[in-house]
Parts: structure tokens; C-alpha cells; sequence
């Protein structure tokens, strides 16, 4: 299993190389860096600022290692981004290092409850659509879960905004205070939010996934040794029904660190979702082509550890 | 023990835990406050931002948002008075005004005289002076280093034009460029980088607490700079200890002033604190009683009848606030909510609730009986329609018949309708150039070209040899651009308006809509056409609006975006900026915007005017017209408010009873059944 992990892991070790020849080519070659400057400092700012900007954040050098071989952006680029060394920010000057530090732990706050509540909510309310199978409760599920789909996350929001928040008084409308005493406050409607908005999906693609386990022999052998239902479920059809449940949650967990794009903006939660989408439209680029970067790299660990999860959660899986 | 333990471990036992759990998590935090209870009974404003400030260097800041932090927190030479009207210049941390002197050369002198003994904040920067030093006086050195920063071009700061006015400070920043390249000198401290390029001939010490402004010819505007962030004394301590080094924050994100309040928190993307700061000169030596540093006795009259001002008001030592919370906020409804909620103590009127609030002329009923006020203050800012006076058609080269076609453009545009459509009645048709609150305005001036006239303009189309629109001279029909940044459609619907007004007279005007930077990129390059663009004042002075359209601000990048060259409209406005407000200035503006008139380079649209609303705990409240700081004059009744908001945010839990009931009798049976297939 160790060489297998290692030879996924030097796969996506050339993906993440790709993506930072990429980011380059994107942030550096396409939007030169007086582009840069003179978006950060704006258009009037006198060449002197601009020439004093780029030297600031090593963006004076030779693009290509063939304009000068010991010292150009390319090389320079793959050494900070490989040694988390991301420089600072082009809109505010602030390290990047240190605001994903700062958005980490607001979009942890966030997603990681959300992960937890949510995931469990969704798999047993599915291993109940699924008990009831070809009844009016599963098809009254499916219509649910459909309806749920249907609807755009923004309307979740502004209408929990405007119906807990505003009408009903339960939360803030927005904002975020990390501080112990009133951090819930501030978390619980875009937890539920974020759980309720995904449960219609979750629901009917787990419900799929149980259907399928349902209907096999070893459920029926179980059933006529007279095991009750509920143990079925939980028992034989849940355990053997992880491996497409595992290959949707593990390749979650990574993500959980890069928060909610759509929930942060809009509930006023400062962490990395929303440090994404200002970069985007600050024109940040120093910070964007770091989020891109982390994403890269999240997704190739995450696509280790899922086939890492099969292994051990079906013995048949040999990773080899 | 064991029965509980048996309990815990039975299916049902940790659904009940889970419950249990839930529900005391949810009786914890069924709040709507966004602050902690203890803050309840604090004298704390809570007050909205919506970008993050990028930097709070007093040099370089030149947006509403980041000026409101910085001016709390570094005092200014000079200030406006909180209530006067016309904007009254009073001192700050100068002991007076100064007289400008006319020197025989041409060049002229701004004499300051600081206040003796003004102290900074605490702050652990000054132990680089002195070991164990936490704050220390305000020194001339501090402003003559503060001024040197505008010219250095690494700085970067916007209005170093302006300030190279000053005799020798542009030359300054140019030896400093050139010295730089040594890489020994460009390693040094900012502050020994300045000694060593050398004294500036226009920045003269005198002693520890006086010191000479001079300029290079007479300039009266000068004065309002001293007012602006811009010039506050900076110490050298704070560039050098605040570098960003170190897990030291930059100066950017840490000033260190001698204003009434200190930032205590700055956590740019969601909260920014400052608390009353006990170094502030009015703080220190209250015996003073300097203009700024009290409750001014005179306003306008009806600031009295408001209870704005009163003799028990007047004199009283500033500030009269613990703290100033600036929360961030993105979307401008959740801060109207948070606002009805009782959670900010301000709001302006978003478009969409406008209805709700207002009632005609007046507070709804509703808002009203909440016990909130409305206040209204005209802007000191223009928004207008421009024509390029560079392009072919509509411009200067198309000579009279350009001019004709744009007035018959004005005549077209319904002011009074624009700003019923589009700003709910929210502004005051504009007639000139210059805003109300300004000398030179005259509110019965009525401008010959802004009221809707359809039959002259069709008649003046006619007369520039454009027909229904149809160049008479081609026969083909005239085709205008309106050159925009606006993208989405609400954005473009007044847009869309203003071409459908055109076209009534048969004129084609084609939207061009583009990104900002291509739209700034075309300005740039004198390659746009029609445009609609606004100005905010710097200062309260004519000229801030008048030099708009003088030729010397034309050109790339300029603010005379119209591109305006009139050799007659430049000499009467040399003649003005550099002459009091008396008759002969009055006289003068009157002849500029008589010019305009006819000229027609724009179409004036609207004087924006702002709606305040805020709750009745706020005491003595005047909304100002442009952007100084008013934090130190309000107060806050944190108990009425309290209270107010316990009796206003009750939770409303029966939906809360009903959903549980309506889970337990789901649920329950489902156990029950699980528990007994079990058995």
C-alpha cells in the first residue's frame, strides 16, 4: 500500500507542479507585473512607486529562467509556493501566510460542524427513505429532496436571514465575533443553512446508494435469519454501501479548510471562502494564485486519502 | 452511576444526549445580539464598514471609510466646526489659524504654532527613542517628517501634487529617488534617509512647536489640507517599530496618532475598535478649553431648536464616547435590519426599504413610533453627464454646431425626474457646478439649459444642422456613444433612461458598457464620448469644484475628464482660487458658471442629498456634508439603548416548540418501534 501511496502521491505532485506552471503563466506572463503594480497602487501612481512596489514583492526580476538563469520569477515562484512561502498580499501588503492563518480557523468554525451535523442527518434520514422504500414516505422523500436541489443556496439564505434572523429574532442576521460567549450566535444559522441547503442532494444520492446494497443476496440471507430491519441497515447495508459514501466524504474533508465561498460572503464570516472571493474582487492576485495553489494541493491529498479510506474500509480493496 | 452510564450507552440514551445537547446549545446562542452581554451598558457606537480599509497610513488613505478611522485617531492641525454652516475652519492641534504671509518673491508662508505638551498615544514604538518611553510629545519634526513622507515617491501618497506646492519638497522626493540607488542609503531608517537628502526650503522649524509652511504662490485652499488627515504629525518611531516585520503589523494597519480615540483592535475583516485614548490633549489639559477639544456654543439656528445645541451642551469636555465598534458589513440590507434591530445606532435608507421608512416627505408612522429620527444634509458633491470636449462630433473641433447639439442634449434630461426614478427623490436637481453649502451657490440661480424644454431643443437640433437627428449635411442619421462601467442591468436602467430622453429629440445614442479599467483606459485616451460621472468635495471651497474643468487639470489621468480647454474660463478661475470670499470672488464664480452655462461640457444632473436615520439614544447628531470627523462630539445613552433592545429582540421560540413537538412525534415512534424489534 506504502508504494501505491507514494506513486499517487508523485502523480500528484506533477498535477501540482502543472497548476503552479500554470498559476505562473496566468498571474505573471498574461498580467505583467506592472499590471500588478498599477492595480494595487492605482492608475496614477508615479513609475517611482510602481518600480518600488514590484522590488517589494520580488516582481522586478527576468520572467523566464532563459532571461537569467540564477535569478527569475519562474524559479522564484515554484521555491515560495513549494516551501509555503507565499510572500504577500497585492491588495494590502499583509502576508498571505499569516491571512490564511486568520481565515482558517472562522471557516473550520464553520465547516467542521456543518460536516459533522450534516453528514450523519443526511445518511440516516436516507437509511429511513430507504427502509420505506415504494411507500408514500420515500416517494414523499424524493419529491423533498428534489425541491430541495431545485433551490438556489441564496434564496436558503436570505430566506433564513429574513425568517430566524429577522422575523424570529433566534440569531444575527450576520457578522462573525470569535470570542467564546457569542461565537455560536453568529455560526449556528449558516451551519444549518449550509446543512439544510445540502441535504436534498446528499439524501437522494445516498438513498441511491442504499437501494442499490438493498437488493443484494447477503441482505436477503440476513433478513431470513431473521436479523430485524433496523440492524440491516445499519449492519450490512450501511457498512457495505461506504465505499461510494467515502469516495463523497473523504475528498470533502480536505475542503473543509478552504470554507464556504457562498456562506462566508454573504453571513459576513471572515475566513478563507471569503478571503477567495475578495482576492477576486480586490485583484489580489498574490493571495488567488496561493487559494488556487492550496486547492491543488488539498485535491491531490484528498484523492490519496480516498483511496487510502476503500482500503480500509472494504478489505476486498487492495491497493497495490 | 450505573443507570445513567446504561442509559448514555443505549441508542436511545445518546439520542437523548444528543438532544439534550442540542437543545442547550440552542438555548445558549437564541440570541440576536452581535455583542456580548457585558458591553450592554457601555457608551459604545456601533457604526458599519463595508471594504476593508487597504491602509491607514494618514498619507496614503484617500477613501470615506478608511478617513473616518484615521481622523479619530490622528489629530489634525486644524478642523471644521461640528455645527457652523457654510464649514467653518477651527484649530486642532495648532494653537490658532495661521495668517498666510505674501512675501515679496511671490511665495507664501503658513506660520503653525503647536500646542505645548500635546501627547501621542501609549504605544510601544516610542521605546525605540528612549528605553521604557511609551508616548512622548508632538514636535515640529513630526509634521516637517509627516510632509517630507507625501513627496516620497515610495510612499506613494495621492495628493503629492498638491503638496508640491511647498518650496524644495518635489526636488526633495527627486533626491531621495536618486540617493536610493545606493543600496547602503535605501537601507537606512526613513527618518535618517530624510536627514541625509537634506532640509526642504519650504519647511522651515522654528523651535520644538512652531514651524513654516511656505508655497509657491498664494493658494488659500492650502488651509483645508491641514484639516485632512493628510498632514497630521506622524512620529518616526511608528514607521520604524511598525514595519511588518517580525510579527509586527505595518504602519499601514497600525497608526499611532494624538487624536480623542486609539485603535485598540484591527482585525480588517470583520472588526475594527477604538477606545476613548487618555492622552489627548483634550483629555490632559481640559483647563484649556480649545475649540476642539469642547462642545461648541453656536450653531445654525435651528440646531437649537434640534437640541443640538444648548448652554448646557456648551463647553462640555469632549469625547463623550467610550469606544467606536466599526463592524463590517458586505450587503447594505442585513445593516438596515441590524439597524431596526436596535444593533447599529445609524443606517442611510437602502433603495429597496425606502417605501417602508418614508411616508411623502416624512418618517413612516412605524419607524417613527421605534423612536427613530431622520436627519437630511444636501453633499457637498456634484453627479453630472459629460461630453468630451476632445471628440469630433460633440466637442470643441465641432465648434458651434457641437455646442448647440449639446444643448439641445440638455434640455432633453428631466433632473427632477431622474432623482424621483432613481434616487427616491433623494437629491435636489442640479443648476451649476457648485453644491449648496458653498460660497458662490445661489439657490435662485436658474440655469437657461436644465429644464426640460423639448420644443427649443428639437429647434437647437435643428440649428446645429441635426434634424430629428439626422445630420443634414450626410443625411444619415447622427449615432452618439455613452461610453460606461455600469454592467448589470440596474446599474444600466438609468442609464438606459438619459438615451431614451435623447432619443425623444431622434437622437441614436448607443450604450457602450465595458470594465472599469477599459472605461478608465478610454478616458485615458480621450477615446470616450458621452459619460456620467460625480465629484465629492475635498474641502468646502469652490475651487475643489471649479478646478474641475480648468485646463490644467485636462490632460492623461486628469480630473477634467471633459477634456474642457477655455483660455477665458481658465483666467477667471485663476482669479478666483486665490481670492477671499468677498464680492469680487462672488462675482467672478458668477461669470465662470455663466460661461458653463452656454458651454454646455455638462449636463448637471443632480446635488445628492443624504437621509440619516438614527435612534433617539443618540444625542447631539448633526450629519456633516462631506467627510470630516464627528465621533467626538456624539454621545450614546447605552442604558435607554439596552433596554430598548431587550424589549425589541425578544425571541419568538413557539416555531421553535411546534418543529420539536412535530420531531418527537416522528421520531418517537420510530424508537419505539426500533427498541421493540430489538427485543
Amino acid at each position: 500500500m506504502l508504494a501505491y501511496v507514494i506513486r499517487r502521491l508523485s502523480y500528484g505532485g506533477v498535477v501540482v507542479l502543472g497548476v503552479l506552471f500554470f498559476l505562473f503563466v496566468v498571474f505573471f506572463w498574461v498580467a505583467t507585473p506592472d499590471d500588478i503594480a498599477r492595480r494595487a497602487l492605482g492608475e496614477k501612481a508615479p513609475p517611482e512607486a510602481i518600480e518600488q512596489w514590484k522590488i517589494n514583492h520580488g516582481y522586478d526580476r527576468p520572467l523566464w529562467p532563459w532571461q537569467s538563469l540564477e535569478d527569475n520569477m519562474l524559479f522564484s515562484h515554484y521555491e515560495s509556493m513549494l516551501t509555503f512561502d507565499f510572500g504577500r498580499s497585492d491588495a494590502d501588503d499583509v502576508p498571505i501566510l499569516e491571512k490564511i492563518r486568520t481565515g482558517a480557523g472562522p471557516s473550520l468554525a464553520l465547516t467542521v460542524p456543518m460536516f459533522l451535523l450534516g453528514l450523519p442527518l443526511s445518511v440516516m434520514l436516507s437509511l429511513v427513505v430507504a427502509v420505506f422504500r415504494e411507500t408514500y414516505v420515500d416517494r414523499m422523500g424524493v419529491v423533498l429532496c428534489v425541491l430541495g436541489m431545485s433551490v438556489s443556496i441564496l434564496l436558503y439564505i436570505i430566506g433564513a436571514q429574513f425568517l430566524i434572523a429577522k422575523l424570529l429574532r433566534w440569531f444575527p442576521i450576520s457578522g462573525f465575533d470569535p470570542s467564546p460567549q457569542v461565537v455560536m450566535r453568529f455560526l449556528s444559522l449558516p451551519i444549518l443553512v449550509g446543512i439544510v441547503s445540502s441535504i436534498g442532494s446528499n439524501v437522494r444520492f445516498y438513498r441511491t446508494v442504499f437501494l442499490e446494497e438493498v437488493h443484494r443476496d447477503f441482505v436477503r440471507t440476513a433478513r431470513a435469519k431473521g436479523c430485524g430491519e433496523a440492524r440491516i441497515m445499519a449492519r450490512h447495508v450501511l457498512r457495505n454501501a461506504m465505499i461510494p459514501i467515502l469516495t463523497q466524504v473523504v475528498i470533502a474533508i480536505p475542503f473543509l479548510f478552504t470554507g464556504s465561498l457562498v456562506l462566508e460572503s454573504f453571513f459576513g464570516i471572515p475566513g478563507l471562502g471569503a478571503l477567495t472571493v475578495e482576492a477576486i474582487q480586490g485583484n489580489d492576485f498574490a493571495t488567488l494564485r496561493t487559494m488556487v495553489f492550496v486547492g491543488a494541493l488539498l485535491f491531490v491529498v484528498a484523492q490519496v486519502l480516498t483511496d487510502v479510506s476503500y482500503s480500509l474500509a472494504d478489505p476486498r480493496v487492495r491497493l497495490e | 452511576m450505573m443507570r445513567v452510564a446504561q442509559w448514555v450507552s443505549s441508542g436511545a440514551g445518546v439520542v437523548r444526549c444528543v438532544a439534550v445537547f442540542a437543545c442547550a446549545a440552542f438555548a445558549l446562542s437564541c440570541s440576536n445580539s452581535p455583542y456580548p452581554d457585558r458591553d450592554d451598558d457601555v457608551k459604545i457606537l456601533y457604526s458599519v464598514y463595508g471594504e476593508a480599509p487597504k491602509t491607514l497610513d494618514p498619507a496614503v488613505s484617500y477613501n470615506v471609510s478608511s478617513s473616518r478611522i484615521i481622523s479619530a485617531i490622528c489629530e489634525t492641525l486644524l478642523e471644521y466646526h461640528y455645527l457652523k454652516r457654510p464649514y467653518e475652519l477651527i484649530p486642532g492641534l495648532a494653537a490658532a489659524i495661521p495668517e498666510p504671509v505674501e512675501r515679496a518673491d511671490g511665495t507664501v508662508a503658513y506660520p503653525f504654532a503647536l500646542r505645548e505638551g500635546a501627547m501621542y498615544q501609549d504605544d510601544p514604538a516610542f521605546e525605540l527613542g528612549e528605553v521604557g518611553r511609551k508616548t512622548r510629545p508632538v514636535v515640529t519634526a513630526d509634521y516637517l517628517f509627516a510632509l517630507k513622507r507625501l513627496a516620497d515617491p515610495a510612499v506613494n501618497s495621492p495628493v503629492a501634487h498638491i503638496f508640491s506646492k511647498i518650496v524644495g519638497l518635489h526636488a526633495f522626493g527627486e533626491r531621495l529617488v536618486e540617493r536610493r540607488k545606493e543600496p547602503s542609503f535605501a537601507a537606512l531608517p526613513l527618518h535618517e534617509q530624510y536627514e541625509a537628502v537634506g532640509p526642504v526650503e519650504g519647511l522651515v522649524a522654528q523651535g520644538d512647536y512652531a514651524f513654516e509652511v511656505v508655497i509657491d504662490a498664494p493658494y488659500p485652499q492650502m488651509l483645508y489640507w491641514f484639516a485632512m488627515p493628510f498632514t497630521t504629525a506622524v512620529p518616526w518611531e511608528a514607521i520604524a517599530y511598525y514595519d511588518g516585520n517580525e510579527g509586527r503589523p505595518r504602519f499601514a494597519d497600525h497608526p499611532v496618532g494624538a487624536g480623542p480615540f486609539r485603535m485598540t483592535h484591527y482585525d480588517k475583516q470583520f472588526r475594527i475598535v477604538l477606545e476613548r485614548n487618555p492622552n489627548w490633549y483634550g483629555a490632559m489639559y481640559p483647563e484649556w478649553k480649545a475649540p476642539g477639544a469642547v462642545y461648541p456654543a453656536e450653531g445654525e439656528p435651528a440646531d437649537l431648536e434640534k437640541g443640538i445645541t444648548s448652554d448646557a451642551l456648551a463647553g462640555r469636555q469632549l469625547p463623550f464616547l467610550d469606544r467606536v465598534e466599526f463592524r463590517r458589513e458586505k450587503e447594505s440590507i442585513p445593516v438596515f435590519n441590524k439597524f431596526l434591530q436596535g444593533y447599529y445606532d445609524k443606517s442611510g435608507i437602502n433603495k429597496e426599504s425606502f417605501d417602508k421608512v418614508m411616508d411623502g416627505n416624512q418618517l413612516s408612522e412605524d419607524m417613527a413610533a421605534m423612536g427613530i429620527q431622520l436627519d437630511r444634509v444636501v453633499d457637498l458633491a456634484i453627479y453630472y453627464i459629460a461630453f468630451n470636449q476632445a471628440d469630433e462630433t460633440l466637442g470643441a473641433p465641432a465648434g458651434e454646431r457641437g455646442k448647440k447639439l449639446r444643448q439641445a442634449m440638455s434640455l432633453a434630461i428631466d433632473a427632477e425626474e431622474y432623482i424621483e426614478l432613481f434616487h427616491n427623490g433623494r437629491g435636489i436637481p442640479a443648476q451649476s457646478v457648485l453644491p449648496p453649502g458653498l460660497f458662490g451657490y445661489d439657490a435662485d440661480y436658474r440655469n437657461a439649459y436644465r429644464e426640460p424644454d423639448l420644443a427649443r431643443a428639437r429647434a437647437l437640433l435643428e440649428e446645429a444642422g441635426y434634424p430629428e437627428g439626422v445630420d443634414s449635411e450626410t443625411g444619415s442619421p447622427l449615432k452618439l456613444r455613452f461610453d460606461t462601467y455600469a454592467t448589470n442591468s440596474a446599474q444600466l436602467i438609468p442609464i438606459r433612461y438619459l438615451v431614451d430622453s435623447w432619443r425623444k429629440l431622434g437622437l441614436d445614442v448607443e450604450v457602450e458598457s465595458t470594465t472599469y479599467n477599459k472605461f478608465q483606459e478610454k478616458v485615458f485616451n480621450k477615446a470616450h464620448q458621452i459619460f456620467q460621472w460625480g465629484w465629492v468635495a475635498d474641502y468646502p471651497d469652490p475651487e475643489n469644484f471649479l478646478f474641475l474643468l480648468s485646463s490644467g487639470m485636462a490632460g492623461p489621468g486628469g480630473p477634467n475628464s471633459s477634456n474642457y480647454r477655455n483660455p477665458e474660463y481658465d483666467a477667471l478661475f485663476d482669479a478666483m482660487k486665490a481670492r477671499p470670499n468677498d464680492e469680487v470672488r462672488a462675482e467672478t464664480i458668477r461669470e465662470m458658471l455663466s460661461l458653463l452655462e452656454e458651454e454646455r461640457v455638462w449636463i448637471e444632473l443632480l446635488y445628492r442629498e443624504s437621509f440619516v436615520l438614527f435612534h433617539d439614544w443618540i444625542s447631539h447628531y448633526k450629519p456633516p456634508g462631506f467627510e470630516f470627523s464627528t465621533l467626538k462630539y456624539q454621545d450614546i445613552d447605552a442604558q435607554a439603548r439596552a433596554e430598548w433592545r431587550r424589549e425589541n429582540n425578544k425571541p419568538v421560540l413557539w416555531p421553535a416548540y411546534v418543529l420539536l413537538a412535530i420531531s418527537i412525534a416522528v421520531i418517537v415512534p420510530g424508537i419505539v418501534t426500533l427498541i421493540r424489534e430489538r427485543q
